[in-house]
């Protein structure tokens, strides 16, 4: 066999790339002002439509923190038609979903269902749009659900750590709440504020109609017409933007967890806008500090330590300045030295030049991934609704994997001075205190939380 | 009920001399080709003392091989643009990668180089750097999980000692810390063969140049011996068992498990339609009730395990804080014995078969997904086109079947319990 092993030396080199372009889709706008972004995307007799509604968790009100997720999970709760199990039993027994969800940037609502069922899967998507009527014993049944969930949640210590961290960065503004809200603020949330919310999010000017799957888009226009020619609504809200300052210095704080067998970590600071210039770039030297398997952070701790299973870095990338965070499960005794790393890694791309190869591995890494994300009609939508949400041009994707292509060594370099801070960050663990304390004094005066605090 | 989707999908199939049996699928609309590889060989294929050694391994054939440095596997795969992985499981231990098209080669490469050339790259320095990453794996996905121990606890109490079912995939602590260079070494020796694995490719390729690259990088590569048959006795039933396990919970937990027989017998089917019928949904018998109308539960959820040697239906359901669990429990039970006792109704049935259609056409729609499926019809029934067998099947059954099903298998002696409570001591502590 040895004679044969020459061809093995060496990685194969790749043949000539197939051109990959970004689906095409088109886009439509009622008299109302409400907008269409429609693709006919052939991945099997599915169809997927949305109704995105901009303004998202991070309106909420100070004491409503969990506002507009609860208002959104009113959505399919009931409508002068049809009650709550009614509507969902009309769309399951097609075999297919309901949805409705809000994150910090927006409101939405989807229905999926097999293309033979379009028509019908879209007739519920509409009736819950216009028509949700906020029952107030289905109000109190979520916030019960609600609330039992945020209970079951805090016993988690990831997520523990996840919301003590945004509290550090955010303080008191909506960023710093938990996107459902708390066991203090769920129980403020009235009625009325629910039906208030949703009336300034279902709005034609607010709102986006997203449809992608097995679908002839002409007939999908003239339903469109047909459901929300008449529609009208309130004038959208008008969205607020906050400015949050970075940290004066470190801040660590530990979660009192004594009987872990390990820690959670978190680090993190305030990062810049999903519309900053710099978003496709920032990818680019993300990926490459913390953001694949093969990243400098993941490398380090994984495969050199062997003190976590896994670690990663990422920008939040809000329509304000969402976090930028770094999330791992580290080997309780060794803590100090994970957060010592991470603290390293992100000063050594601030102050040497990336390498060329690293640099073009990561592009192409990125580059190469995109097509992947793309296969479910779902993931096709949610590309697209975020050119909704953030009215970014029709050929942002395309134009962004350019972008990526033309990232050089000295740029990585300034991205890493301008959205790093590692000398004003702030440090999470959930653990053992009697052994955490010590490893993270270093890094700043510790504050310690008990775990049981709800 | 859907017309348009019968399961059938185009495919080309057969043997290297060596053994391995090769599928491939084409379907060019993306500019993208997953491989997928299925060695049968998975935790049911060690020994107690030795638990978790199928999963070390496979962390150990991202360490490199005889061509391939220490780090380069994922290296190689990401600077192509390409997404890897692997996963081990009670039966199986798969590997894949999704790479844009033209690096098909690539792949090839490299999971040949480690099923033909890993021994010589092993060594004691890689396997302690993994030894800890799993450790910590462990810690993180179990020990350190509010519930974490639940499944494990609910196999050891289902399944005798003896039985390849009884530990837990991942492994216990003591026997990851145990295993040795010579333990790894002899795992690989005795399963990582040609003839004990499946090589699926999907996504835009040519049929007639994908078998010549595949006869180029995998041709070489010798049969290795046979695989020991596993030996295990099918758990009877009228074995119930139920136990109360403290952790550091908010909400009280209720875990069930059923036994049945194994994946691709016609009970099988029954119980995954059933499991769609009790939680598939909002409208689903149990959520309707349980979650929505009597509000007793935060979530419920149920499902059945494709396994060989028999199979296993669990039912999870969080219990909210003002109710207590054995009220719970007994609803469930009444549930059950409900289905066993009246035929579920018609629209039910149809509602849980539309759902089961259209999640496999979601399915369908990634090529890992469908890659992964063929690799699964091959390596457990040597028949990849059970697909459509399949759709057919869940399609025939009726109500009367799902209700004989459940009297024969969900019945109160077959079943066994851990009732997860909030520890009290841990909140005194503060």
């Amino acid at each position: 066999m040895r004679a044969t092993l020459s061809k093995r030396l060496t990685p194969p080199s790749p043949d000539q790339p197939r051109d990959f372009q970004f689906p095409g889709f088109e886009t439509h706008t009622l008299p109302n002002g409400l907008k269409m972004y429609l693709a006919r995307y052939d991945r099997g007799p599915l169809v997927q439509m949305s109704m995105t509604m901009t303004g998202g968790a991070e309106q909420d009100p100070s004491g409503r923190a969990g506002l507009a997720t609860f208002s959104a999970s009113l959505l399919d709760e009931g409508t002068s038609k049809h009650s709550s199990i009614q509507l969902a039993e009309r769309v399951e027994n097609l075999g297919g979903y309901l949805s409705t969800q809000a994150d910090w940037d927006s409101m939405s609502a989807s229905a999926g269902v097999l293309s033979e069922n379009l028509e019908e899967g879209f007739g519920l998507l509409a009736e819950i749009i216009t028509d949700a009527i906020v029952p107030a014993h289905e109000v109190e049944r979520l916030r019960g659900q609600r609330l039992a969930d945020i209970q079951r949640r805090h016993a988690q210590p990831g997520v523990r750590a996840s919301e003590t961290l945004a509290k550090m960065i955010y303080a008191d503004t909506p960023y710093g709440m938990p996107i459902n809200g708390t066991i203090d603020t769920v129980p403020s949330i009235s009625r009325d504020d629910l039906v208030e919310c949703l009336g300034i999010h279902t709005t034609p000017l607010a709102a986006s109609i997203v449809a992608t799957g097995d679908l002839n888009p002409e007939e999908f226009v003239a339903l469109v017409h047909e459901s929300f020619g008449d529609w009208k609504g309130a004038a959208p809200a008008e969205l607020s933007t906050l400015d949050t300052p970075l940290l004066e210095g470190l801040r660590v704080r530990v979660v009192d967890r004594p009987d872990s067998t390990q820690t959670e970590l978190r680090m993190g600071h305030v990062g810049p806008s999903r519309i900053d210039p710099d978003y496709v770039p920032l990818q680019v030297m993300n990926s490459l500090l913390g953001g694949k398997f093969t990243s400098r952070i993941n490398l380090n701790l994984r495969e050199d330590l062997g003190i976590t299973y896994g670690v990663s870095t990422g920008f939040g990338h809000r329509r304000g300045q969402g976090p930028f965070v770094v999330s791992a499960s580290v080997d309780t005794a060794s803590t100090g030295v994970a957060v010592e790393e991470v603290l390293r890694e992100m000063s050594r791309l601030q102050e040497e030049l990336v390498g060329q190869q690293e640099l073009e591995e990561t592009k192409s890494y990125l580059l190469g991934v995109f097509p992947y994300t793309l296969q479910r009609i779902e993931g096709l939508a949610s590309r697209i609704a975020e050119i909704a949400i953030h009215d970014l041009p029709s050929d942002y994707y395309d134009s962004s994997l350019e972008q990526i292509r033309n990232v050089s060594m000295s740029q990585v370099q300034s991205l890493a001075r301008k959205h790093l801070h590692p000398d004003r960050i702030a440090i999470v663990a959930v653990g053992p205190a009697s052994d955490l304390v010590p490893q993270l004094e270093q890094f700043g005066a510790v504050e310690i939380d008990p775990e049981k605090s709800l | 009920m859907t017309n348009q989707f019968s399961g059938k999908l185009d495919l080309e199939s057969y043997t290297l001399d060596n053994g391995l049996r090769v599928f491939l699928h084409r379907d060019p609309s993306l500019p993208l080709v997953a491989i997928n590889l299925w060695y049968h060989v998975g935790s049911k294929n060690e020994k107690p003392g030795l638990t978790g050694l199928a999963h070390l391994f496979e962390h150990m054939l991202f360490q490199g091989s005889e061509h391939v440095d220490t780090n380069d596997h994922f290296r190689w795969i990401q600077q192509a643009g390409g997404v890897a992985n692997g996963s081990t499981w009670f039966d199986r231990t798969n590997y894949y990668e999704t790479l844009p098209s033209n690096c098909l080669d690539l792949g090839l490469w490299l999971e040949s180089d480690r099923m033909g050339f890993l021994l010589p790259a092993l060594d004691l320095e890689k396997l302690e750097n993994q030894r800890s990453v799993v450790i910590n794996e462990r810690r993180q996905t179990v020990d350190n999980q509010p519930y974490g121990r639940a499944f494990e606890r609910l196999n050891e109490l289902l399944y005798p000692e003896v039985h390849p079912y009884h530990w837990p995939v991942i492994g216990y602590l003591e026997d990851i810390e145990a295993a040795t260079l010579d333990d790894v070494t002899s795992f690989f020796q005795t399963f990582y063969s040609p003839n004990n694995a499946v090589l699926t490719l999907a996504g835009d390729l040519s049929v007639d140049h994908a078998i010549k690259r595949i006869e180029h990088w995998f041709g070489d590569i010798p049969s290795g011996v046979s695989i020991p048959a596993i030996e295990a006795e099918v758990r009877p039933i009228g074995t119930a068992a139920r136990e109360v396990m403290l952790d550091r919970v908010e909400l009280s937990r209720i875990y069930q498990a059923y036994t049945l027989p194994a994946y691709g017998q016609s009970d099988w089917y029954a119980a995954d339609l059933l499991s769609a019928v009790l939680t598939g949904g909002k409208s689903s018998l149990l959520n309707e009730d349980l979650v929505y109308s009597r509000q007793m539960a935060t979530d419920v959820s149920t499902f059945v395990l494709p396994t060989e040697l028999e199979s296993t239906f669990f039912i999870v359901a969080t219990a909210r804080p003002d109710t207590k669990p054995e009220v719970l429990e007994d609803a469930l039970h009444n549930h059950i014995a409900a289905v066993a006792e009246r035929p579920i109704s018609e629209v039910s049935l149809q509602r849980a078969k539309n759902k089961v259609v259209t999640a496999l056409c979601d399915e369908l729609q990634k090529l890992d997904q469908i890659a992964d499926m063929l690799s699964m019809f091959a390596t457990y029934f040597d028949n990849p086109k059970i697909l459509e067998h399949e759709v057919e099947t869940y399609l025939n059954l009726q109500a009367r079947d799902l209700s004989q099903f459940a009297a024969t298998y969900l019945n109160p002696e077959n079943c066994v319990s851990v009732v997860v409570v909030p520890d009290a001591s841990a909140e005194d502590s503060q």
